[in-house]
């Protein structure tokens, strides 16, 4: 009952999030110069074109309406049509989503691989100098702009050393991405080197902090032994913030696909955006806004409903 | 980018000890200091010390490599990259300087009163914010800079209206204990009024959360000023910024020409990591989280 | 026979930023198989450090010298692997706090199963089966069905029987038990110490006691060690020790202990207040969250303060003790019924009117650390209400009145400088009550005001008020579960249970006769400090507790 109560409470909360994400995207949408029409028929189209357009899809009516309008086409499917290809929106990023998710997923279990691990063995060696050094190079991470360390990669593994190809797998399914697995060595570390400094930090405190609670000093007085105590109790309490914070982290990984498919020459939907950006292609940008929001949106959610599975204590007021 | 900076939130200092000395014995915090401060001099008042033409290009002197003369070498235009470096130091520092700290402001005014109000407001406040951060901040400076090619100023207010989500997170929290204290319940069982709740015990109490918000916003704001720069939408040529020089050099580096993007790199870097590191410190030194 | 625990000139000293700090000197200590021994003193005495020692769990800046056997193995010579063989078989411990004490997100049953397997070679089937036989014995009901419940599914009590079923899943020689009851009501109290008792006599285990409570060490213990700043400074049996104390500080601390009068009062009888009511609960209900998770926190509560009068008001967690005091205050609006403060209603009341109702009233709040603004100084704390309600008043006249109050709760008037920081948790709480009475209130609302405090500290606090208030002649509505304290202290008492009042009377014959089963039994529940007594009274009780199962 609880739990039927808190996901329907949860959902509705979700939809709130999208509703208010349309109203900004339109917003966007009626901010460009000239309005959706130019945005949907092109910089070449005539103002007579403009007016003809805007009275055949109701655009001379009040916003409010326009905005209903809007979102019966959003509830249809239709994010408009690409007017460099030529395609319907939709149908463009249905193309290239998976071979994003492909990108952004690998990166995100890769980085959390490394992450977790790796901030729970520096919370042990606290203050040691192995813990120092990670710290230093998480910083480092952090603070490289995606571009440039994928630049250094790039020099580094296909000029100094030719261990890997320079440019992601090209193909145009996913199996066939999967086909060239040297080729996604590169654009997966890109993506998740800076996901491995956030997360091993975050790791990191929330291992300490768990360390110091009652229940670990309980289970060393019945005589368990430092490692059985880190791995049976301190772990899972560990991680549960941890997931909290990786529903907030989808558009992080998307900004970075963003790059990464840029700099490897990868066809997702990060390339789309950016040479929809390139030539302005207004309803190819906010329709991917649109999509990776919603995605961003699920992410938190899935978040959410996975840490209540591991965490069975009942939260109490939620909003 | 800005949403990373809620992972570090967390670690708690054991012992007290004065402000000052905790921040002191945080060795890499004090660095950061020391760093943040000589890319200060190195940009404002370097350039009198070493003066270069950065308006002007000079086609005789393009791609040299490090010299006497030009001790980073020139880029393809003949401008002095070290001078340039001075040059667009300024304006990665100053946009994130001032993006960080609009982010904070809007994040507390913001966080402040959904914490504060509570209930419906709150909960309204609290949706607008998860949307916000659902729309990654790449992509809508993509869409407005595809809009409008904004100047300094423009860019300042652009990247603190995408950035202040986190903080407004952070400080939401914080009012929501601190509003819960037995010291605010007494005030206000005696009669004293809401604004007084705010300015007298709230704010005060939070000002720690803020300055250290503000910190990583100002690392998250610089690193963001050097994406925007990659993209294509940052300030437009003559000006540059690290950002820009370094995407400048992105094809030189394939032919050999490591001094267009190795310094810009490493001064982005630097300074980045300076200011995650003063935040990390001050974050140990007020001992955020706990403790009243 | 040999003692299953040897101390002998213990010593621990904490490294601090300020330097090393020695909590524990000189401390020499045995306790035998079955018998009991309590350690007490008072905050910061080392009591709890001296514990943590005899099972090396020393946190990481503690250095411990001198020597602890237990069953004859040497504790502060041990490595890690050593004494990981120790405890939980030969010695484990009991906490104070058992609503953390667990894993949260470890079902009961498997985190008693690990002590079993940490330490005998059996199948994860066996070590199971083990866990709810465990929890059959620490008397948790349905057994097989709890073994799979996680903590937070568990009330505070029951969680504790869950850490006494992991300190003795092994059978161990020595337990030693961390203020087992402090965090826990008294009825609550009772059922566990009577708990631990059994289990130690049925199984001759040596337990080493630490406890700030003299009933609780009058109900439990053999022999009694007395700690003061780090050493022992007296040892003896319970009998001794606590009728005959020798030495100075005993008898302080003994003297300082609130004592439930449990035979015809021989103190001052309290008058029952005629005066007008100063505020007014009636019929008042107030229910938290909405919806089909809302909790009815008071339920149909009338309650009432006349001028000059004392009103306890008693009752365990959950009582809605608090929550009828912040009815009182405004601070929660009631779902129904009528408060009235000083004959106005304060649900209608707004604006100017209001904030002159609410000026005839003084709070203080339990948390010393939580209830002063660490950021402000003692003298801008206690001035805060002069600037709420007299803001024409000068800054020279507000620093006087601000002493003039420092002086009144015996504060030096220089304390008005310092920061809170600075101040002990006694002080702190004096500061709260000069700021609670800096405006002269018609009306002292007190919640828990010393609950926090240790017990001559207590008694300081409560001199200051009820030399203030028959000085100043204000009401007091007074909330405390400690009803040794109510008795002392008020006219009137108010018992509550469960969001309702269960009885209210004057507080001598109500709590020397009660009308209802609950008052008898809380009042039964709590411990006295003097062993003869407490022996018969417990023996009573669990005789009516058996009938009352049967």
């Amino acid at each position: 009952m609880d739990t039927l109560l808190y996901l329907t409470r949860r959902i509705a909360q979700a939809l709130v999030v999208i509703l208010i994400v349309t109203v900004v995207v339109f917003g966007l949408l009626h901010a460009l110069p000239g309005g959706p029409a130019r945005g949907i028929l092109g910089p070449q189209a005539t103002p007579q074109q403009i007016t003809l357009f805007n009275h055949d899809q109701g655009l001379d009516r009040p916003l409010p309406v326009q905005y209903l309008y809007y979102l019966r086409q959003l509830l249809h499917g239709d994010l408009g049509t690409s007017y460099t290809l030529n395609e319907a929106v939709s149908q463009l990023i249905e193309q290239r989503l998976p071979k994003t998710l492909v990108l952004t997923v690998l990166s995100a279990v890769v980085g959390l691989l490394l992450a977790l691990p790796l901030g729970m063995w520096q919370a042990v060696r606290r203050n040691k100098p192995a813990d120092y050094v990670i710290t230093t190079l998480s910083f480092v991470a952090y603070s490289t702009p995606v571009y440039f360390l994928g630049l250094v990669l790039v020099m580094v593994f296909t000029q100094v050393v030719r261990w890997f190809p320079s440019q992601a797998p090209q193909g145009d399914t996913v199996a066939q991405v999967f086909a060239d697995p040297v080729a996604l060595v590169l654009p997966v570390v890109t993506g998740a080197a800076s996901m491995v400094a956030v997360f091993s930090r975050y790791m990191r405190a929330a291992t300490l902090e768990n360390l110091s609670e009652d229940y670990v000093r309980t289970a060393r007085a019945g005589g368990s032994r430092q490692r059985a105590i880190l791995f049976r109790h301190v772990f899972r309490n560990s991680l549960t913030p941890v997931i909290a914070m990786l529903g907030y982290y989808v558009p992080v990984l998307f900004g970075g696909a963003l790059v990464v498919e840029q700099l490897f020459n990868y066809p997702g939907m990060g390339l789309l955006f950016w040479s929809a950006a390139q030539s302005s292609d207004y309803p190819v940008l906010l329709g991917c806004v649109l999509v990776i929001s919603v995605a961003t949106v699920v992410g938190t959610l899935l978040a959410d409903v996975v840490q209540r599975v591991v965490d069975p204590r009942v939260k109490g007021g939620l909003a | 980018m800005s949403v990373q900076s809620a992972g570090r939130w967390g670690l708690v200092a054991q012992f007290p000890a004065p402000l000052k000395a905790r921040f002191a014995r945080n060795k890499l915090a004090v660095a950061g200091l020391l760093v943040v401060i000589l890319f200060f001099l190195f940009c404002f008042l370097g350039p009198l010390l070493y003066s270069t033409d950065q308006t002007h290009t000079d086609l005789t002197q393009v791609n040299l490599s490090p010299s006497g003369a030009h001790w980073l070498g020139t880029d393809a235009v003949g401008h002095d990259e070290l001078g340039r470096l001075m040059y667009g130091g300024k304006v990665s520092l100053l946009v994130g300087l001032a993006a960080g700290v609009l982010a904070t402001v809007i994040g507390t005014l913001w966080g402040s009163i959904a914490g504060y109000a509570g209930g419906w407001v709150d909960a309204v406040m609290m949706r607008v914010v998860d949307a916000g951060i659902a729309i990654p901040a790449l992509f809508i400076l993509l869409v407005v800079s595809a809009i409008t090619t904004p100047g300094v100023p423009g860019l300042i207010v652009i990247l603190g209206l995408v950035s202040w989500l986190v903080p407004s997170r952070l400080v939401r929290a914080e009012t929501l204990t601190l509003k819960r204290r037995d010291y605010v319940l007494t005030l206000r069982a005696i009669g004293g009024s809401h604004g007084r709740a705010i300015a007298r015990h709230i704010l005060p109490n939070s000002v720690s959360t803020i300055v250290v918000a503000a910190t990583f916003q100002v690392a998250d704001a610089i690193l963001l000023v050097a994406y925007v720069s990659y993209l294509g939408l940052g300030v437009q040529p003559p000006a540059t910024d690290w950002g820009g020089m370094l995407s400048a050099g992105l094809t030189a580096a394939y032919s050999g020409r490591w001094w267009l993007i190795v310094p810009p790199g490493l001064a982005i870097i630097l300074v980045v990591c300076a200011f995650n590191a003063i935040g990390d410190g001050l974050r140990d030194a007020f001992d955020v989280k706990g403790r009243g | 026979m040999n003692n299953i625990l040897e101390m002998e000139n213990l010593g621990v000293t904490f490294s601090t930023e300020s330097g090393d700090v020695p909590a524990v000197r000189g401390v020499s200590l045995r306790v035998a198989p079955g018998e009991t021994l309590a350690l007490v003193g008072e905050s910061g005495s080392g009591k709890s450090t001296v514990a943590l020692a005899a099972l090396g769990l020393l946190p990481g800046n503690a250095r411990a010298s001198g020597g602890v056997s237990v069953g004859g193995t040497d504790v502060v010579g041990a490595g890690e692997a050593e004494l990981a063989r120790l405890r939980g078989r030969t010695a484990s411990m009991v906490f104070q706090e058992p609503a953390t004490a667990l894993d949260p997100l470890t079902r009961i049953g498997r985190q008693i199963a690990e002590v079993v397997r940490n330490h005998r070679d059996v199948s994860r089937q066996e070590a199971a089966a083990e866990a709810v036989e465990l929890l059959r014995r620490v008397g948790i009901p349905d057994p097989e069905r709890r073994a799979s419940a996680f903590p937070f599914q568990l009330s505070g009590g029951q969680r504790q029987r869950v850490v006494i079923a992991m300190a003795i899943a092994n059978s161990p020689g020595l337990l030693v038990a961390d203020e087992p009851t402090t965090a826990l009501d008294v009825t609550v109290q009772a059922e566990i110490l009577d708990l631990l008792r059994a289990l130690a006599v049925d199984s001759g285990t040596g337990v080493l006691l630490v406890t700030h409570n003299m009933g609780v060490v009058a109900d439990f213990a053999d022999r009694v060690a007395v700690m003061l700043e780090g050493e022992i400074v007296e040892t003896g049996t319970v009998e001794d020790v606590l009728l005959r104390p020798t030495h100075e500080y005993t008898r302080r601390l003994l003297e300082a202990v609130p004592r439930l009068t449990v035979s015809e009062p021989v103190g001052v009888v309290h008058e029952e207040s005629e005066g007008a009511p100063v505020v007014e609960l009636r019929g008042v209900g107030v229910r938290f969250g909405r919806g089909p998770r809302a909790v009815r926190a008071l339920d149909d509560v009338s309650l009432t303060v006349r001028a000059g009068e004392t009103v306890g008001l008693v009752g365990e967690s959950g009582s809605g003790k608090s929550t009828a005091a912040r009815v009182a205050l405004g601070l929660v609006a009631p779902e129904s019924g009528d408060v009235s403060l000083f004959g106005a209603d304060l649900r209608k009341a707004r604006g100017r009117a209001r904030r002159t109702l609410l000026a005839g009233v003084g709070v203080v709040l339990q948390d010393p650390v939580a209830s002063l603004d660490a950021r402000m100084s003692v003298g801008e704390c206690v001035a805060e209400p002069l600037r709420v309600h007299r803001s024409g008043m000068g800054a020279a006249e507000r620093r006087e009145r601000v002493a003039e109050v420092l002086e009144l709760v015996r504060l030096p008037r220089e304390l008005a400088r310092r920061g809170p920081r600075e101040l002990s948790g006694g002080q702190r709480q004096r500061v709260s009550l000069a700021r609670a009475l800096v405006l002269a209130p018609r009306l002292l609302v007190a919640d828990e005001p010393t609950s926090a405090l240790d017990v001559s500290v207590q008694r300081t606090v409560l001199e200051v008020i009820a030399e203030l208030q028959s000085e100043l002649g204000f009401a007091c509505l007074f909330v405390s579960h400690d009803l040794a304290v109510v008795q002392q202290f008020a006219g009137r008492v108010v018992v509550m249970r469960g969001g309702r009042v269960e009885e209210q009377g004057p507080t001598m014959s109500t709590l020397l006769h009660p009308e209802t089963a609950y008052t008898r039994r809380l009042i039964a529940a709590v411990p006295i400090p003097d062993p003869v007594l407490q022996r018969e009274r417990r023996e009573r009780r669990v005789a009516s507790g058996t009938e009352a199962g049967a």
